[in-house]
């Protein structure tokens, strides 16, 4: 009896051309994950909101005749929608995109690796810092908010000089040194900040007196 | 294999466990035969239900968990996947809803423990998960759920300690209509004000808001001021105190039944003696400056105001700049005659803001930094200072020379805050770094603290922090108005009928959550307050009588975790114990960057690593484990108190009784691990396995085998847990227990009490193996114990009624009913 109500209250709808079906409420990425199909993310974190900032994820949504491209971990699951994952034109999308993280960040391991297989081997754009490994996702100031419950660290600046900093650029009473940021980073980004971020730690465990 | 072990022993009460493994997108089914892993779970009679998920953590697949929790009436849930510091607290979130409580769910790392750290044929691999997995399942199998607890505040709250952010925090309190009492040593507000400059010198401007302030709280229906003598005793948790204050004339002392305390101490400013000159009408410091200019007017003098708070190797250099702002820009509007410069080192970044600096320049006050290295020297009429930029010594004339004080928290503040039962450092402010712990494990900090006693500050910051402690106030209280205040679901709770009130645990805990129980003969037996407690609980396993516990987090749990870990353990494979924050959090991290190390090793995480009681060490050996390594923060960083160093001295007790039964002291050590370097992590785990290898698995004769359960046995010994507790690092101790004064008595006595006790436990448990009575002599060849030890042991026993001697052909003859 449950199931055939259940059935009632399933959006059915397909991701590359395979017949999947979802629940109200379920984005297009979790959707496809549950089915086993593989979209690439850099942002997308299980344990946090999805935020959309890498725009890796991109899929191709064709409903009534038309087509566009979203991004899959905050789209919802839609009646009769036809997702595609990999089309050319997605493949496309994603080049531009990893082009872009190249020049942002060419010290990457992970980013150099994710762009040889979609055949980027080098960028057009100008790369600032050879150093950068970050791609400003904001994956761990989104960790330590909602996983840990502190804000430690934050997006400083905006525009071209935007960064994860902690406030004043100094380490951060806040931080309780847990490496949750570190755990859930896509990069080797935050492992390399973290000292700057905690500072010295063995000067402000719980017992201390901060004079 | 040689070594037969025991079957599985554990009984649960009413559990059903429910496992779901995790694809991880192929990150960890490409590695681990989950059809293999499932079917060896499924075999587990403690598991109820078991099912591979593609992803348990997304919403589809928390779908099926609820639905499975619904339809299977499952009430523990073990998810097989990926980090539990990052994924528990969504499935907690998560799964609330299908009524599941913090505590009875698990998480185990299957893709950073197993999955990218080892290589292996999958079914070799799913059979290693199968038994991490397994003793998960047992931790939640044994574990008893304690009721919600729902705190209560009964009463109003109570501002105490006289501090003036008294009536900043009970003008909080009005606004959010909370019923209050200012507990004062004086009768008058116009009292406080008239003293107030010596406290907070320079800021009389302020007087006529503050005035208004207390004017409004004076007048409020709210609040009921008293007038009491010191204070006398706190006693009590959040919700319920009990405050003493002593009273005049031989009256009964005035009691008073509150719901939450706020403490306003005022730190005291002290002159600076006879150094710099300071003679009190020449040279002279804030307060005093302050005073004169109240009785005498402002001077038309040449006053000069020296920032000397370095020099004196104190830190409140910015605070001293503000008095010293604040009261030149009184005298120059006060008196045009008058002429001000401020003197300061140019190791000092001056905080003025831009208007600021504009009012100085109109107002003529000069500001003269002068380098830091030289120190200026103070004579009569004049100082001598030499300028950072020229290099040339210069001297200014003064009429009044105005020093920096000296901060203290005071002698009278600091014996409110030990009545409130804080660690209190003589000369140290109260204000104390945060815990390094999440939000939600510090309850909630019970005594909230204002003024400059707490922390160094100007009016108006103490005022706001006694905003601040009031604001937190009324949240908890508006919260238990509600009925929605609970205690958090990990905190230590007393068992009375075991505790001896010996007071163990209140000096080894940090969060300061155990306070005594007023009972005949002065405190006993103790109680925690769920509200304070961080769930720790290095407490709880140093209690000589077992009788803290650390709720739905119990010792039993993780005696049973390691347990069904040791006895499904291979004869080389190794086990290690990894505290949250960090043994685990760095294998984490190893597994993230894919870090491949020996595949015999088995990690159990833990919340801290001072949660070990050492009969969970002892209970591994016991099961079967041939080593057992701990790793926990480095030194001088664990998050709660001090589980590490307690774990050091764990750690040697265990070596001592391993030398006692002839077995490599070895077997089991302390490791130190940092989340952040893997690398170093991976050397850890290889190195210790190799030298376990060197050692080989222990030889499990029956003699053997009752030698560690003697050992395990004497780990419970109230006497040898106590000795042991004694070396135990407390909070307000700088070093190494193996640092300390009589670091090698202590250590032969503790080696002399745990020989003698394990020599009793043996002779205890050979007597209830044996059916019929037996002699002295057979005993020592039964035990291998000098003749001598065992006597005194035996007369000593028999004394107490632990065993009894009865004679036969007028020999001694021992037995234990």
């Amino acid at each position: 009896m449950s199931k055939t109500k259940k059935k009632e209250n399933m959006i059915h709808f397909t991701i590359d051309g395979q017949e999947v079906q979802a629940k109200e409420g379920w984005t297009v990425l979790e959707t496809a994950r549950h089915y086993g199909i593989h979209i690439p993310t850099l942002c997308y974190h299980e344990a946090v909101q999805p935020s959309g900032a890498c725009r890796l994820c991109v899929v191709e949504a064709r409903e009534g005749g038309r087509s566009k491209v979203v991004i899959s971990c905050m789209y919802p699951s839609r009646e009769g929608v036809e997702i595609l994952t990999d089309t050319e034109r997605i493949r496309n999308v994603r080049r531009w995109i990893l082009e872009m993280l190249l020049a942002e960040c060419p010290a990457s391991k992970e980013i150099a690796q994710l762009a040889e297989e979609y055949g980027v081997k080098s960028t057009r754009f100008k790369s600032e810092d050879p150093e950068q490994q970050c791609i400003l996702c904001g994956l761990c100031v989104r960790a330590c908010e909602e996983i840990v419950g502190v804000r430690a660290i934050s997006f400083g600046s905006r525009g071209v000089s935007k960064h994860i900093a902690t406030p004043y650029m100094i380490p951060n009473q806040a931080c309780i040194a847990c490496g949750s940021c570190v755990s859930v980073c896509p990069t080797g980004a935050m492992q390399a900040r973290m000292d700057k971020v905690r500072g010295d730690v063995s000067q402000r465990t719980g017992h201390g007196y901060a004079h | 294999m040689s070594n037969k072990r025991k079957s599985i022993s554990i009984v649960g009460k009413g559990a059903k466990v429910g496992v779901f493994l995790c694809t991880c997108g192929g990150r960890v089914s490409s590695k681990i035969d989950l059809k293999e892993l499932e079917k060896q779970i499924a075999d587990n009679s403690m598991v109820s239900h078991v099912e591979v998920i593609p992803y348990p953590c997304l919403a589809p697949g928390l779908d099926i968990v609820k639905d499975r929790i619904a339809s299977k009436g499952l009430n523990r849930v073990v998810i097989a996947g990926c980090e539990y510091r990052i994924m528990l607290k969504k499935i907690e979130k998560e799964l609330e809803a299908s009524s599941m409580e913090k505590g009875e769910m698990d998480v185990v790392n299957l893709r950073d423990y197993v999955a990218a750290v080892n290589n292996g044929d999958p079914a070799t691999l799913a059979l290693k998960g199968a038994k991490l997995v397994n003793a998960a399942v047992a931790g939640l199998f044994v574990l008893t759920p304690s009721p919600k607890t729902k705190i209560g505040i009964n009463g109003p709250v109570m501002i105490l300690g006289g501090g003036i952010a008294t009536y900043s925090a009970a003008q909080e309190l009005i606004r959010k209509n909370i019923d209050t009492i200012i507990a004062v040593q004086t009768e008058d507000i116009e009292d406080e004000i008239r003293m107030l400059h010596e406290r907070y010198p320079g800021e009389r401007e302020y007087h006529d808001r503050l005035m208004k302030i207390m004017e409004e709280v004076d007048q409020s229906p709210l609040i009921k001021r008293v007038s009491v003598g010191e204070l006398e005793r706190v006693l009590g948790v959040v919700g319920n105190y009990t405050v003493t204050f002593s009273s005049e004339n031989e009256k009964p002392p005035l009691v008073f039944n509150v719901g939450a305390i706020i403490a306003a101490l005022d730190g005291e400013m002290l002159n600076q003696g006879s150094d710099f000159g300071h003679d009190g009408t020449r040279v002279l410091c804030h307060t005093e400056m302050d005073e004169y200019i109240w009785l005498h007017g402002v001077p038309p003098h040449r006053i000069i105001f020296w920032v000397n708070d370095l020099e004196t190797d104190r830190p409140y250099a910015q605070l001293s700049i503000r008095t010293a702002w604040n009261m030149a820009r009184y005298v120059r509007e006060n008196n045009a005659l008058s002429r001000v410069s401020v003197l300061y080192n140019n190791r000092i970044t001056l905080s003025l803001s831009a208007t600021e600096r504009g009012q100085a320049r109109n107002l003529g006050i000069e500001w003269i930094s002068y380098d830091g290295a030289i120190r200026p020297t103070v004579q009569s009429g004049t100082i001598t200072y030499y300028d950072p930029d020229d290099h040339i010594e210069h001297e200014l004339e003064y009429d009044q020379l105005v020093l920096s004080p000296k901060r203290h928290p005071g002698i009278e503040q600091l014996k409110v805050a030990q009545i409130l039962g804080l660690h209190v450092k003589e000369d140290s402010f109260l204000e104390r770094n945060p815990q390094m712990v999440r939000p939600e494990q510090v309850g909630m900090d019970e005594k909230f603290l204002a003024g400059s006693a707490y922390r160094p500050c100007d009016l108006r910051e103490a005022l706001r922090q006694g905003r601040r402690a009031a604001d937190k106030t009324a949240d908890i209280v508006q919260l238990a108005k509600k009925g929605e205040l609970y205690a958090p679901r990990m905190v230590c709770t007393v068992d009375p009928e075991k505790c001896l009130g010996c007071g163990l645990c209140k000096e080894i805990c940090d969060c300061g959550g155990i306070s005594p129980v007023e009972g005949q003969g002065g405190g006993i037996p103790r109680v925690v307050d769920p509200m304070v407690c961080t769930g720790g609980g290095t407490c709880a396993a140093a209690c000589p009588y077992q009788a803290l516990v650390l709720q739905n987090n119990t010792t039993e749990q993780r005696e049973a975790r390691v347990a069904v870990l040791a006895q499904s353990l291979a004869d080389n494979e190794v086990m290690a114990i990894g505290c949250n924050w960090g043994g685990t959090a760095a294998a984490d991290h190893a597994g993230l960057r894919g870090m491949p190390y020996n595949e015999r090793f088995y990690l159990l995480p833990v919340g801290c690593i001072g949660q070990l009681d050492p009969t969970v060490m002892g209970r591994a050996f016991l099961e079967g484990a041939n080593a057992l390594l701990l790793i926990g923060c480095p030194p001088e960083e664990c998050h709660h108190s001090y589980g590490v160093d307690h774990t050091w001295s764990r750690v040697l007790l265990i070596k001592k009784l391993f030398s006692l039964i002839g077995l490599e002291r070895d077997r089991i050590a302390l490791a130190h691990a940092d989340f952040n370097k893997p690398d170093e992590y991976v050397k850890t785990v290889n190195s210790f396995i190799s030298r376990i290898d060197q050692l080989g698995p222990i030889q499990r004769d029956s003699e053997m085998k009752a030698k560690i359960q003697d050992l395990y046995d004497t780990l419970k010994n109230p006497r040898v847990r106590w000795v042991l507790g004694a070396s135990l690092r407390r909070p307000w101790e700088t070093t190494y227990p193996a640092d300390q004064r009589n670091a090698m008595a202590y250590d032969e006595t503790l080696s002399d009490v745990v020989m003698e006790e394990f020599i009793r436990t043996r002779i205890v448990n050979l007597l209830k193996h044996k059916k019929q009575v037996i002699n002295l002599d057979e005993i020592t060849h039964a035990l291998g114990e000098e003749r001598r030890k065992i006597q005194s042991c035996l007369t000593e026993l028999s004394k107490e009624g632990m065993i009894s001697r009865i004679f036969k052909d007028r020999m001694p003859y021992y037995t234990i009913q």
